[in-house]
C-alpha cells in the first residue's frame, strides 16, 4: 500500500530539539500489516489492463449507430465522416463514434468524481483526516473495489483522498485522449471507456464509503428503514423544502437544523433523485418524493416552499420554473450555480429576508452549514401565503385554451415517447381530460412539448391537472439505501450463485428516461424476484420500483426482504452506492473462491465474467453518468441492458452466438481450449420492450461455470419467460446443454428432440478463463 | 409537417446524406427489380397499429407472402405471428439486427441471406432511426426502405410524414407492386 503522510504541530518537543510550526511530509508508507500479496496491476494506468479489455472487445464487438455523421469538435470541421471518408484529423466514422462514447463516459465519471472529491474534502475538514472508514458490521472485506483496483485498503478519510487523487489523474488521461490528434483507434478508445468506467466505480465507492462512515447512514443494513415516498406523501400543512440532486451535504444541514430546532411539526423535507435516498438514509423522517423526471410535476403543483439544489440531474431551468410558482431557489454547488447571486457571506437574516420578499429569485450559498437554517426559515415564512396561491390552470381554463390549439402536431414531434399530446389537448377542448391523464402517466417530464407549442401553452401543467388524483394517490413505503452487502450474506449465497442455483443477480439502476412510465421497472423486478433471483437496485430506478402497490396496498419493499438473498429486493442507495453492487460480485470471488483481490483486476473480472450470473438493467438510462456506470460493469465482464432510449448511446457491445471461436476459453485445469455456450451473449444491449428485456435477462445470466443443476434452473426460467413473452419454445436451448444433467427434467422430451435435430454432442465443462496465466502451471 | 421529408422527431436530424421522399409506390420499382433477397423487419409498435380491417401484423404477412420476404419481428412482436401460425417469421432484437445487417455475409436466421434489401416499420421511431443509421453507414450493401408513417432520414426511401389515410393507401400500393393486392 502506498500512501503519503502529512502532519503538522504548532509546537513539538523532540529528541532533536524543540520545533515551532512543524510540518512533516512523508512520501510513502507501506501497509505491511496486510499480508495479501500484491497483484499485477495496482493503480493501473490507462493501458495496464488493455490486454483484458481487448479480450472482451474481441468477444463483444462494438456495433456503432452514428447519431451524427459529422464531427464538429475542431475548427478544421465540420468534417463529413460518411462512408469511408476520414476527417481532417484522420479519424474515421468508427473512431469518431468510439471517441464520443469515451467523451460521455468521461463526463459521467467526472460528475461522480467531483462529487466524491467534494464529500471527502468536506468530511476531512469537518471530522479530520484520521476519521475511520466503516462500511458496517460483517464487512471485513470493506471497499472491495478499492482493493481490487488500487491494491489499497482505505481505512481513513485521508486514504480516501489518496484514492481520489489516483482517480483524478486517470480521468485526466482518458479525457485528454479525446482531444484532436490523440487516440486514433476505435479499439483503444473503447479500452479507455472501460478504464474510465472502472475509475468511476472506484470514485463512487469512496464517495459512499465516506458518507456512510460519517453521516449516520445505514451501514450494510438489510433492515434499513422503510420511508414515505410519493407526491401524495408530502404534508401540505407543513412548510415543504424540496431538495434535488446527489450531494447529501447541504440537504443534511437542513434535516440537522430542523432536528436541532425541533421544527419537524412545522417543516417537511422531501428529496428527488439521489439526494432523496441520501437524506432518508441519514434521517428517515425525510421523504423520497420521486425520481429525476418528476421534478416539474412537483414544482408546477407549487408544493415546494423553497427549492434547494445541489449537483447532478437538476433541471437547468429550475430557477425559471420555481419563479413561476414563487418558490425561491437555493443553489449550493459550484457546479450548478444557475446564475444566482452569491450570498454566502451575508448575514442569514438578510438572506432570508431577500428570499422571502421575492426581491431575488434565489441565491447561491457555498457554505453548506448555513443552508439548513436559511432554507427552513424561508420555507416556514413563505408557507402561509403560498398555500393561498393557485398555480395550475383550472379545468375550464384548459378547455378554453385547448379550443385554440393550432393542430400543428409539434407537441407530438417534440415528445421523446411520441405521445399523442395533441389528441389529448383536443379531447380537453370537449372537457375530457382522461387522454391528458394517460399522457401524464407515461410522461418523463421533459416539457419539450411546451417548448414546441406555438401557443406557448404550459402543456405539462395541464397534464398535472389531469393527473391530480393520481398525484394525491402517490403514497408508498420504500426501503432506503442499506449500503454495502455483508460478507456473511455473500458467504451464504456465494456458492448457489456461482453454481447457478440462485439463477442470477439482477441490478436495476439508473435514471428515469422510461419509454412508457416507471411501472415497467417494478414489473421487471417482480418478474424475477418471484423466480428467486436476487434483485439489487439503486438511484431513480429504486424509487420507481417502489411506486407500485399490490392488491394489499404494499410496495415491493414491503413485500420483500432487503437481504442479499434469493427473492429479495436490495436497495443499496443512491447512484454512488452502485459501487456496492460491483463490490458484491467482487466479494464473491474473494469469499467463495478465495481469490486475492489486491491489485488483481483481470483475474477477478475474468472470474466474475465466467461465474457470477449478474445482469445490470438501466431501463431509463439517460445520462453520461449512466454510461460510465455501465462501463465499470463492462470491464468486470457484467452485461448491461438499457431501455430503447439507450440506443441513443449509439454503440452496443454484441456477441455472435454462432462464432465458436468467440466462446472458446481455456480450461484452467488442463490448458485445453474448450468451446462453451454463448453466455453471456452480449455485453451492452438496448431492448425495445419489456418483453425483450425480460427474455434477454433470463438468457444473459447463463455462465460457463454453471453446474448441471444451476444450468437446468436457468434454462427453465429462460424457457418459461420466452414462452410467456414470445409465445413459443426457444429454438436455441440445445446450444446451452453440455451434458444431459443440464436438461430441465419437465421439458426433457422437447429438449432431447431439439438436440437430436441439431446433432448435439456432449461438451466438456471447463474451469473457464480467458487468461492463459490462470491455467494451472501458467499455461505453458 | 405533413408530406415533408423532415425527421418526425424534430431533433433527430441526420448528416450530409438523407433519404429520398417516397410519395408513391412506383419509385420502388427499380430497387425491387434489382434486389431479390428482401427482408421485412417488423417492430413492436406494429401490434397496435391498424391497417384496413386488420392490423400491421396482417399487413406484414400479406407483404411477406406477396413479396417472397422473410420476416424478422423485434421486441416481442413475434408472438403475434406465432398466434397467427405464420411460420415465415423469426425473432431477433432490433440492436442485433442493426449489427448483423452491417455484415455482407450474414445469411440471417432463415439461412437464406445475405439480404440486399430491408423493408422496415414498427420499431419506436428513435430506435429505428439508430438502426437505420447503422445500415446507412456500415451496411452499404443494403437498400433500406422505411415503410413506417414517418420520415426516417437514414433509409434510402422513406415516406414524408404521411397523413394516416394516405399512408394506408400507399401501403396497399406497395403490396400490389410486390405482387399482392386486394
Amino acid at each position: 500500500m502506498k500512501k503519503k503522510a502529512y502532519f503538522k504541530a504548532d509546537e513539538a518537543v523532540t529528541g532533536l530539539g524543540r520545533f515551532k510550526g512543524l510540518e512533516v511530509r512523508i512520501g510513502t508508507i507501506v501497509d505491511d500489516e496486510w499480508d495479501e500479496p500484491m497483484g499485477p496491476t495496482p493503480l493501473p494506468s490507462p493501458t495496464d489492463l488493455r490486454s483484458w479489455d481487448h479480450k472482451l472487445l474481441t468477444k463483444y464487438q462494438p456495433s456503432y449507430m452514428p447519431y451524427c455523421q459529422v464531427c464538429c469538435l475542431c475548427t478544421m470541421g465540420k468534417c463529413d465522416l460518411t462512408g469511408t471518408k476520414r476527417g481532417a484529423c484522420g479519424l474515421d466514422m468508427k473512431g469518431q463514434q468510439a471517441r464520443i462514447v469515451l467523451a460521455a463516459a468521461n463526463i459521467g465519471c467526472a460528475a461522480h468524481l467531483a462529487h466524491s472529491r467534494h464529500l471527502v474534502d468536506h468530511l476531512i475538514e469537518k471530522y479530520g483526516p484520521r476519521t475511520p472508514l466503516i462500511q458496517g458490521p460483517g464487512t471485513e472485506i470493506h471497499a472491495p473495489v478499492s482493493r481490487l483496483v488500487t491494491g489499497m485498503r482505505p481505512r481513513t478519510l485521508e486514504d480516501a483522498s489518496i484514492i481520489i487523487d489516483y482517480c483524478e489523474t486517470q480521468l485526466n488521461h482518458t479525457l485528454s485522449a479525446v482531444a484532436t490528434g490523440q487516440e486514433g483507434s476505435w479499439l483503444d478508445f473503447e479500452s479507455k471507456v472501460f478504464h474510465v468506467g472502472m475509475v468511476d466505480q472506484l470514485g463512487m465507492e469512496i464517495a459512499d464509503l465516506a458518507q456512510v462512515s460519517t453521516l449516520g447512514m445505514p451501514q450494510a443494513d438489510p433492515d434499513a428503514p422503510l420511508v414515505e415516498s410519493g407526491i401524495g406523501m408530502m404534508d401540505k400543512e407543513k412548510a415543504i423544502i424540496l431538495t434535488i440532486g446527489h450531494n447529501i451535504v447541504p440537504a443534511a444541514s437542513i434535516t440537522d437544523y430542523i432536528t436541532e430546532k425541533r421544527l419537524w411539526d412545522q417543516a417537511e423535507v422531501g428529496g428527488m433523485c439521489c439526494t432523496a435516498w441520501d437524506i432518508t438514509r441519514r434521517d428517515p423522517k425525510a421523504k423520497v418524493i420521486g425520481p429525476i423526471s418528476w421534478q416539474l410535476r412537483f414544482i408546477r403543483r407549487g408544493l415546494a416552499d423553497v427549492v434547494v439544489v445541489d449537483e447532478q440531474c437538476v433541471r437547468t431551468d429550475i430557477v425559471t420554473e420555481a419563479r413561476k410558482v414563487k418558490s425561491p431557489v437555493i443553489s449550493t454547488s459550484d457546479k450548478a450555480v444557475m446564475g444566482l447571486p452569491d450570498r454566502t457571506d451575508d448575514p442569514i437574516d438578510s438572506i432570508v429576508k431577500e428570499l422571502v420578499s421575492g426581491k431575488i429569485d434565489g441565491c447561491y450559498i457555498s457554505d453548506h452549514s448555513i443552508v439548513g437554517e436559511v432554507a427552513t426559515k424561508v420555507a416556514i415564512a413563505l408557507k402561509p401565503s403560498r398555500r393561498k396561491m393557485k398555480f395550475l390552470p383550472t379545468k375550464k381554463q384548459i378547455q378554453k385554451m385547448a379550443a385554440d390549439c393550432k393542430k400543428c402536431s409539434e407537441c407530438i414531434r417534440a415528445c421523446p415517447n411520441n405521445q399523442n399530446v395533441m389528441e389529448a389537448v383536443l379531447a380537453a377542448e370537449t372537457g375530457n381530460l382522461e387522454p391528458l391523464r394517460e399522457v401524464y402517466k407515461n410522461c418523463i417530464g421533459c416539457a419539450r412539448c411546451e417548448s414546441a407549442c406555438p401557443n406557448d401553452y404550459d402543456l405539462h401543467s395541464w397534464m398535472v391537472v389531469a393527473g391530480e388524483a393520481d398525484c394525491k394517490d402517490e403514497k408508498y413505503m420504500v426501503r432506503t439505501g442499506r449500503g454495502a452487502i455483508q460478507d456473511t450474506e455473500i458467504r451464504h449465497v456465494g456458492q448457489p450463485i456461482v453454481f447457478g442455483e440462485i439463477p442470477g443477480i439482477i441490478a436495476h439502476v439508473g435514471c428515469a428516461n422510461y419509454p412508457g412510465g416507471g411501472d415497467d421497472v417494478h414489473h421487471m423486478a417482480e418478474e424475477f424476484a418471484k423466480r428467486r433471483y436476487i434483485i439489487v437496485t439503486s438511484g431513480c430506478a429504486a424509487i420507481s420500483m417502489g411506486h407500485v402497490r399490490d392488491e394489499n396496498g404494499q410496495s415491493i419493499y414491503e413485500r420483500r426482504s432487503g437481504e442479499f438473498d434469493a427473492g429479495c429486493v436490495v436497495n443499496v442507495g443512491s447512484c454512488v452506492a452502485n459501487s456496492h453492487i460491483a463490490g458484491a460480485a467482487i466479494k464473491i470471488a474473494a469469499i467463495f473462491a478465495k481469490r486475492n483481490l489486491r491489485g488483481n483486476y483481470a483475474e477477478i473480472a475474468d472470474y466474475i465474467h465466467h461465474r457470477v450470473g449478474a445482469v445490470g438493467i438501466s431501463w431509463g438510462a439517460m445520462s453520461q453518468k449512466a454510461a460510465s456506470i455501465a462501463a465499470g460493469f463492462w470491464r468486470l465482464g457484467v452485461p448491461v441492458i438499457v431501455g430503447p432510449h439507450g440506443s441513443k448511446y449509439r454503440r452496443m457491445l454484441l456477441g455472435k452466438a454462432e462464432e465458436e471461436r468467440d466462446w472458446t476459453v481455456y480450461d484452467a485445469r488442463t490448458g485445453d481450449r474448450v468451446v462453451t455456450a454463448p453466455g453471456p451473449e452480449h455485453l451492452f444491449y438496448a431492448a425495445e420492450t419489456v418483453a425483450e428485456a425480460n427474455v434477454l435477462t433470463a438468457k444473459l445470466v447463463i455462465r460457463p461455470n454453471d453446474t448441471g443443476k444451476g444450468r437446468s434452473i436457468k434454462l427453465s426460467h429462460y424457457i418459461d419467460i420466452h414462452e410467456t413473452y414470445y409465445g413459443f419454445f426457444p429454438d436455441d436451448i440445445w446450444k446451452y446443454i453440455r451434458r444431459e444433467t443440464d436438461i430441465p427434467i419437465t421439458l426433457k422430451n422437447k429438449i432431447l428432440a431439439q438436440m437430436k435435430e441439431n446433432k448435439w454432442k456432449e461438451k466438456k465443462i471447463p474451469d473457464p478463463t480467458l487468461l492463459k496465466e490462470q491455467v494451472i502451471g501458467g499455461g505453458t | 409537417m405533413v408530406m415533408k421529408p423532415v425527421p418526425w422527431q424534430t431533433g433527430e436530424i441526420c448528416g450530409p446524406n438523407a433519404a429520398k421522399a417516397m410519395k408513391s409506390a412506383d419509385v420502388l420499382k427499380r430497387d425491387l427489380k434489382n434486389c431479390k433477397k428482401r427482408l421485412l423487419i417488423v417492430g413492436s409498435d406494429a401490434l397496435t397499429e391498424k391497417h384496413g380491417k386488420g392490423d400491421m401484423i396482417d399487413y406484414a404477412i400479406a407483404l411477406s407472402k406477396a413479396g417472397n420476404m422473410d420476416i424478422i419481428a423485434t421486441g416481442g412482436a413475434i408472438k403475434a405471428f406465432v398466434e397467427r401460425s405464420y411460420e415465415r417469421a423469426k425473432t431477433m432484437g432490433a440492436m442485433e439486427l442493426a449489427y448483423r445487417l452491417q455484415h455482407e455475409d450474414w445469411v440471417g436466421p432463415f439461412g437464406k441471406g445475405p439480404y440486399d434489401m430491408i423493408m422496415i416499420y414498427g420499431i419506436p421511431y428513435y430506435m429505428q432511426w439508430t438502426l437505420l443509421s447503422a445500415v446507412m453507414n456500415f451496411g452499404t450493401h443494403i437498400t433500406a426502405i422505411a415503410i413506417g408513417r414517418y420520415f426516417q432520414p437514414h433509409a434510402k426511401w422513406s415516406f414524408p410524414n404521411m397523413k394516416e389515410k394516405q399512408y394506408h393507401t400507399i401501403l396497399d400500393e406497395i403490396l400490389e407492386l410486390v405482387g399482392g393486392g386486394k
